[in-house]
């Protein structure tokens, strides 16, 4: 072994990843050269004082990330389950959960019937329908459309049956970020029925360059969306727009309307970016009426930290 | 740094390790709980050495389980859960550690009337300095090391960290990283050999 290559194995040695064989040549060499002895002693003492950097979580960090994680689980945060179940099998659990009010009741098989079929559409009716034609004339799916019924009403009409069916067509857009159009889809998805679907939007708003319209949209999430997982999203969206007025002002609401202890947790730590009249309120407010102590312990902290009373006013 | 390693990968062979996950896949909340628990505590860790900020670990630390939450259910045991979870944490941590190269916002060193003062200090375990002048040459020390690791590519970094602090095997540090244990090993030489730069004449 000569110098060079004994310099590249000296992590490898100091760390116990060299072989047997390599570990003797390697010891041989350092006894006989004073130069590398020096640099492996420099690998030593770079260590020792890695080892002094070394940072351990305290246990009341550990603990808060702890309760975050599962008040934002128990929150909602928005799970994507896999659909590998087969369409009977979903059909079953659609009518299993369809029935379950009606106890031993018996439902007439023409309902029953309709009610597949409403499931089906609403499911399936993009795959080529076996309804198509006949009574169904007035429903004109093509295979190749993606087009997403739900059955809104059900009316008998002599011996048939008169059915409502709301209809959605879904068609693909692809863009990149910067593109206006694919920007406004987001923000709509932002404002959509599916959590899933914000949850994802609230994702792609976090960008260093904010529009009035997207700091309006975050804002708008942060401080009405039912999904708190949806919520917590926005809110780390609004982390680098911390200081700003607008946004101070609805984490105060915030804060003093949210019943999840994550969201408020979050909320706080954004609070600390800027220190004015109404966020030391809200968080004295807070105080007076919180029962979560992670959240008690964090917002007394943030007042005592800017010299702020925690007492009742 | 092995003997911490030593915890994570009992874990990792454990069978009732296997079952926790067998069991919140199909949704039982405790065991998710538990399975959090037997990893968390180097998670946080490993984010908070990296990070160097109790803040962003924290955010690593909910956004790594929350992604595991959401995806645990295709995870099909290829590969072990430790690998898996250490894939997902690394790949945020890394972004971080690449969005802050973008800002240069590495430093948690604050210059104050009494010189420069690491505000995480606190977080440290404190190596009781009672010498005065020992504690000087720590302190200078401590401003070359810190120098020298915002110096690496977040990869170095990260193999470095998972090297020196987690203990693990340069083959597993490759599989987390999508890379092998040869790219891993140059990785840690380059990391290295950077590091015992920065020391120079000092020792």
């Amino acid at each position: 072994m000569n110098c060079d290559s004994v310099t590249k194995l000296i992590p490898l040695y100091y760390y116990g990843d060299l072989t047997p064989e390599e570990e003797d040549l390697f010891d041989e060499h350092l006894h006989e050269c004073t130069v590398c002895a020096a640099e492996m002693e420099r690998q030593r003492v770079l260590s020792a004082a890695l080892d002094r950097r070394r940072m351990e979580p305290p246990p009341l960090l550990l603990e808060d990330c702890r309760a975050d994680l599962m008040a934002a689980i128990a929150g909602g945060a928005p799970v994507v389950v896999k659909a590998d179940k087969g369409a009977w099998t979903l059909f079953l659990e659609a009518l299993n959960v369809s029935f379950a009010g009606f106890g031993k009741m018996r439902q007439p098989a023409g309902a029953l019937a309709l009610i597949a079929m409403g499931f089906f559409l609403a499911r399936f009716s993009g795959m080529p329908t076996p309804f198509s034609g006949g009574g169904f004339n007035s429903m004109s799916l093509s295979p190749s459309e993606s087009t997403f019924a739900t059955v809104r009403s059900i009316n008998p009409d002599g011996d048939r049956y008169k059915i409502t069916v709301d209809e959605t067509r879904s068609r693909e857009i692809t863009g990149r970020l910067d593109d206006p159009d694919i920007q406004r889809f987001i923000l709509a998805g932002s404002r959509g029925e599916n959590a899933a679907v914000r949850l994802e939007s609230v994702g792609l708003l976090q960008n260093p360059g904010v529009s009035p319209q997207v700091l309006d949209a975050l804002l708008n999430v942060a401080a009405t969306d039912s999904n708190d997982g949806v919520r917590l999203e926005a809110l780390k969206a609004l982390k680098p727009l911390a200081g700003d007025p607008r946004v101070s002002k609805t984490l105060s609401q915030v804060l003093l309307s949210a019943a999840n202890p994550a969201v408020k947790m979050q909320v706080i730590d954004l609070m600390m970016a800027r220190r004015d009249d109404s966020t030391v309120g809200a968080l004295q407010s807070l105080l007076q009426h919180e029962e979560n102590s992670g959240v008690l312990h964090k917002a007394s902290k943030v007042l005592k930290d800017w010299n702020a009373s925690i007492g009742t006013f | 740094m092995a003997q911490e390693a030593a915890g994570t990968v009992g874990a990792r062979l454990s069978p009732h390790v296997d079952a926790l996950i067998r069991a919140a896949q199909n949704g039982d909340q405790e065991a998710f709980e538990q399975l959090v628990r037997t990893y968390d505590q180097s998670v946080l860790r490993l984010a908070m050495n990296l990070l160097r900020s109790p803040e962003d670990a924290r955010d690593v630390y909910q956004e790594a389980f929350l992604r595991v939450h959401r995806n645990l259910h295709a995870f099909r045991f290829d590969c072990s859960f430790h690998t898996w979870l250490y894939r997902i944490v690394t790949n945020i941590c890394l972004d971080l550690l690449r969005k802050r190269k973008v800002r240069k916002e590495e430093s948690t060193v604050v210059e104050t009337p009494d010189g420069p003062i690491d505000r995480l200090d606190t977080y440290e375990e404190s190596a009781a300095e009672a010498d005065p002048e020992r504690s000087m040459w720590n302190r200078e020390l401590k401003q070359r090391i810190d120098g020298g690791l915002s110096g690496l590519t977040p990869r170095e970094r990260m193999v470095f960290e998972l090297r020196h602090y987690q203990g693990l095997r340069l083959r597993n540090i490759g599989e987390i990283l999508g890379t092998t244990e040869e790219a891993a090993k140059n990785c840690l030489f380059r990391a290295t050999q950077k590091m015992r730069g920065v020391l120079g004449d000092f020792v």
